[in-house]
C-alpha cells in the first residue's frame, strides 16, 4: 500500500483533494501511517495495556507485596516488616486474626482423620467452594433445558426468550433483594413453606445452613439464565442438517442428543461452566444483600470484612485475596487440564 | 402404528367417497393420496422439532376425530404420534421455565402494591392496593438520582471499553507481530482474580491526592467521582469485550480493508470507517454485555463511593438505602428493585435477538 507516499504528493496525483491522506495531513497521521505493522498493533494495544496495568496489573503486585507484610493493628502505618509467608500459613492453619475462618482443618487420630474447628459452613473457603460446585451443577442442567427449550421454533419464541433471559440482566442487589423478602420471616412466604416442609429452622437467615440454600437458589435463578444463553449461543450454531441425516439413519430423540448435540455444544458448555465458576467463587453480593456475610461467609466476604470490619488487618485481607485468586487459578487449570482434548474447547 | 392404520385408512375413504358420491373412481383414486399421506407420516413418526413443526394444533395430517374424551383423544393421538408427546413435554417445560423465572417478579410487585406494614403472607394477591408506593420511592430517597448515576457510569465504562477494546480487538484480529498470543492470555488472566484482589491498592490509589485532578474533584481524589468506577470496571469488563472484537474484525474479508486502503483512508480511519461498521452486531453485542455488566455490577460500586448520591453513588446503594436504621420500608424495596430493572428489561427486549445471534457468530463458535 502507498504508505510511503508523500502526503504532499497528493496534489500530484491527479488532485484528488478528497482523500484523508491530504485533509488530515498532520504529522501524527503521517507517522501512523508509516509504522511498520507490529509497531502499529502496539500503538493500538497502548491505550488497553494502560488502563489495565494501572487498574489491574499494578494493584495485584501491590496486592502480593502486602500480603508479605506484618499486620499492626496500632499505630499510623497499617502494615508492618515483610514476615513472608506468614499470612498465608496463619490462613491455611486457622489462625488468622478473621472473624470467619478460611479454613479450619486439623488432622485427627480417628475416622475420618479430619476435624473441623469450626462448623464447616463457617469456613469460607468450603463454603465458597460448595456454592460453586452445587450452584454450577444446576445451573448447567436447568440451563441446557432452558436453552434447548429457546432453541426450538415456535409463536411468542421471541418473548419466552426475553422472559428466560431476563434474570440474567437483573442487578445482583435487585436478585439479592427480592430473595432476601421472599424468606423475610415477615414479609415472604418462602421460609414458612420450607419450615412446613421440614427443611428450614426458625431464623433462616440467621442460620448458616438456611442461608447457603437460600444464596444457592438465588443464584441458579439468576444464572441459570447466563448458562442458557450460552448454550443457545452454542445449539445455534450446530448445523441443521446433521439432525436430518440422523433422523433419516433412524436415530432415536435421545441418540440424537447424545450423538449430536452435545459433543456439537461441549465446547460452549465448558466455557459458560469455567466462566459461571470463576464467577461463582467470587460471590459477594448476593450474600452481603441477602443474608450477609456473618452467616455465610464466602471466600471475598473475608477480605472485605479484614479491610472494612474496624480491625485493620488489611496484610491478612490481601492474603485472603490473593489466596482466593490462587484457588480460582487452581479450579481454572482442573479445567483446563481435564478438557484440553475437546475440540475447540478452552482456547 | 402399523395396527392402526386400517381404520384411519378407511375412515378416509369413506370420508372422500362421501364427498364424492357419484364417482367412485375418483374415490378410488383419492384413497390413494390418503393412504400415502398416512405413509409418509409413518415414516417420519419418531421425529420431533423439525422446525416450525411444534406449533400445536397446527399438524395439518390429523385423522377425524372419534367421538372420545379429549384426554383420552390425546393419549390415543399421543401413542399414535410420539411427536404429540415430545411436544407436550416441551410445553410443559416451557411452562414451568416461565413459571420460575417470572414468579419472583410478579411476586415483588405484589410486594410493592401492598401498603405499608401489611406485608405478611402476600403469596398470589397484594393486601391492599397502594400503587403509590412508586411515587413514594422517589420521595423518600433521591431514586431517580441513584439511576441517573448507575447510567452515566454505565455508558461511560461502556462507550470506553468499546473504543478501547476495538483499538486492542484490531491490532489482534488483523495485524501480525511478537508476542501475540502471550498478550492476548495476559488479557484473560485478569478475568481470573476476584476483585477483592484489586481492590485495596486501588481504593488506596483512589484515596491519593493528585495534584492534576484538583481542579475536577475538590480534593485531588477519585473516590466519590465516577471515576472510580468507570475505571475498575471498565478495565474487568474489557477482556471480554476484546475477546468478542476480535473474533468479529478478524472475519471481515482482507479485501475490502485494501480497497479502503488504496482509495486513501487511513489506517484508523479503514478501523473506524470500514471495520467497525462491517462488524456492527459484534460490537452491539460487546456494548450490550458491557452496559449489563456494569450495571449490575456489585463489589466495586457498593464500596467505591459513600453511598451519597451526590458522590455518585450507584443504583444499589439506593435500593439498600430503604432498610434503614429503625424501620425498614419492604414494599418500597420491592417497588425500587422494580423499577431497577426496567432499563435492563428494555435492553433485553430490543437486544435479544442480537445477544443470541453476537455469541453465536463471535466468541464462542471458535
Amino acid at each position: 500500500m502507498a504508505t510511503d507516499t508523500d502526503p504532499e504528493g497528493g496534489g500530484i496525483f491527479g488532485g484528488e483533494g478528497e482523500t484523508d491522506r491530504d485533509r488530515t495531513g498532520n504529522a501524527v497521521v503521517n507517522w501512523m501511517e508509516n509504522l511498520s505493522e507490529a509497531a502499529y498493533a502496539y500503538l493500538l494495544l497502548l491505550p488497553a495495556t494502560a488502563l489495565l496495568a494501572l487498574i489491574a496489573f499494578y494493584p495485584l503486585v501491590m496486592t502480593f507485596i502486602m500480603s508479605l507484610q506484618e499486620d499492626r493493628t496500632r499505630g499510623l502505618e497499617p502494615l508492618g516488616g515483610f514476615v513472608g509467608i506468614e499470612n498465608y500459613v496463619n490462613i491455611l492453619t486457622g489462625n488468622a486474626r478473621l472473624a470467619r475462618q478460611f479454613m479450619d482443618v486439623t488432622m485427627s487420630t480417628s475416622f475420618p482423620f479430619i476435624e473441623f474447628g469450626v462448623p464447616i459452613l463457617q469456613q469460607a473457603l468450603f463454603v465458597t467452594l460448595g456454592f460453586a460446585v452445587i450452584s454450577v451443577f444446576f445451573e448447567t442442567i436447568i440451563g441446557f433445558g432452558q436453552a434447548y427449550v429457546l432453541d426450538q421454533d415456535f409463536r411468542g419464541r421471541r418473548w419466552v426468550r426475553v422472559a428466560i433471559i431476563l434474570p440474567w440482566a437483573v442487578p445482583i442487589v435487585i436478585q439479592g433483594m427480592v430473595f432476601f423478602l421472599l424468606f423475610q420471616p415477615e414479609v415472604g412466604f418462602g421460609s414458612d413453606f420450607m419450615q412446613w416442609l421440614g427443611v428450614f429452622g426458625a431464623d433462616p437467615l440467621a442460620d448458616s445452613q438456611d442461608s447457603f440454600i437460600i444464596v444457592l437458589v438465588a443464584d441458579i435463578w439468576k444464572s441459570a439464565a447466563f448458562m442458557a444463553l450460552l448454550i443457545l449461543a452454542g445449539l445455534q450454531s450446530v448445523d441443521r442438517s446433521l439432525y436430518d441425516v440422523a433422523r433419516v439413519a433412524g436415530a432415536s430423540p435421545l441418540q440424537r442428543f447424545k450423538m449430536i448435540t452435545l459433543p456439537l455444544v461441549l465446547p460452549a458448555l465448558l466455557v459458560a461452566m469455567l466462566f459461571r465458576t470463576m464467577d461463582a467463587m467470587r460471590v459477594y453480593g448476593l450474600i452481603e444483600s441477602t443474608a450477609g456475610c456473618t452467616t455465610v461467609p464466602s471466600l471475598t466476604c473475608l477480605v472485605v470484612e479484614a479491610m472494612f470490619g474496624g480491625t485493620r488487618i488489611y496484610a491478612t485481607a490481601a492474603a485472603v485475596a490473593f489466596m482466593t485468586a490462587l484457588v480460582i487459578g487452581l479450579i481454572i487449570s482442573v479445567y483446563v487440564f481435564f478438557f484440553r482434548d475437546t475440540e475447540g474447547g478452552l482456547s | 402404528m402399523t395396527d392402526d392404520t386400517p381404520p384411519d385408512r378407511s375412515d378416509r375413504a369413506e370420508q372422500s367417497a362421501e364427498s364424492d358420491p357419484g364417482n367412485h373412481d375418483a374415490a378410488a383414486t383419492e384413497e390413494v393420496p390418503a393412504h400415502w399421506h398416512h405413509a409418509r407420516r409413518m415414516t417420519d413418526g419418531g421425529q420431533p422439532a423439525k422446525e416450525g413443526d411444534v406449533l400445536i394444533g397446527e399438524e395439518s395430517d390429523e385423522e377425524a376425530v372419534l367421538d372420545r374424551g379429549p384426554f383420552e383423544r390425546w393419549a390415543s393421538k399421543a401413542i399414535k404420534n410420539p411427536e404429540r408427546a415430545y411436544k407436550s413435554m416441551f410445553y410443559t417445560a416451557t411452562i414451568f421455565f416461565l413459571l420460575t423465572t417470572l414468579f419472583p417478579f410478579y411476586w415483588l410487585l405484589m410486594v410493592a402494591l401492598t401498603p405499608e406494614g401489611r406485608q405478611q403472607d402476600i403469596i398470589l394477591t397484594p393486601n391492599g392496593f397502594n400503587p403509590g408506593a412508586f411515587i413514594e420511592v422517589f420521595e423518600v430517597l433521591p431514586f431517580h438520582w441513584y439511576m441517573f448515576n448507575s447510567f452515566v457510569i454505565a455508558t461511560a465504562s461502556t462507550v470506553i471499553v468499546l473504543v478501547i477494546g476495538s483499538l486492542a480487538g484490531y491490532a489482534f484480529g488483523r495485524l501480525d507481530f511478537r508476542g501475540k498470543l502471550p498478550m492476548m492470555l495476559l488479557v484473560l488472566v485478569i478475568s481470573f482474580f476476584p476483585p477483592a484482589a484489586f481492590f485495596i491498592p486501588l481504593n488506596d490509589l483512589f484515596n491519593t491526592s493528585v495534584f492534576l485532578l484538583e481542579p475536577i474533584t475538590g480534593d485531588g481524589t477519585l473516590y466519590n467521582t465516577p471515576g472510580a468506577m468507570v475505571l475498575p470496571l471498565s478495565a474487568i469488563f474489557m477482556p471480554l469485550a476484546i475477546f468478542i472484537l476480535t473474533t468479529f474484525y478478524a472475519q471481515i474479508p482482507e479485501g475490502l480493508e485494501d480497497a479502503a486502503r488504496v482509495e486513501g483512508t487511513t489506517r484508523l480511519g479503514a478501523l473506524f470507517r470500514v471495520i467497525i461498521p462491517l462488524s456492527a452486531p459484534g460490537v452491539a453485542t460487546a456494548g450490550v454485555l458491557t452496559f449489563i455488566a456494569v450495571y449490575n455490577e456489585f463489589f466495586f460500586s457498593f464500596l467505591m463511593t459513600d453511598g451519597q448520591p451526590e458522590n455518585w453513588a450507584p443504583l444499589l446503594e439506593g435500593i439498600l438505602g430503604y432498610q434503614g436504621q429503625y424501620e425498614v420500608l419492604y414494599h418500597l424495596m420491592a417497588a425500587s428493585s422494580i423499577i431497577g430493572v426496567i432499563p435492563v428489561a428494555i435492553l433485553v427486549v430490543v437486544a435479544q435477538e442480537k445477544i443470541v445471534s453476537g455469541l453465536t457468530a463471535g466468541g464462542l463458535k471458535e
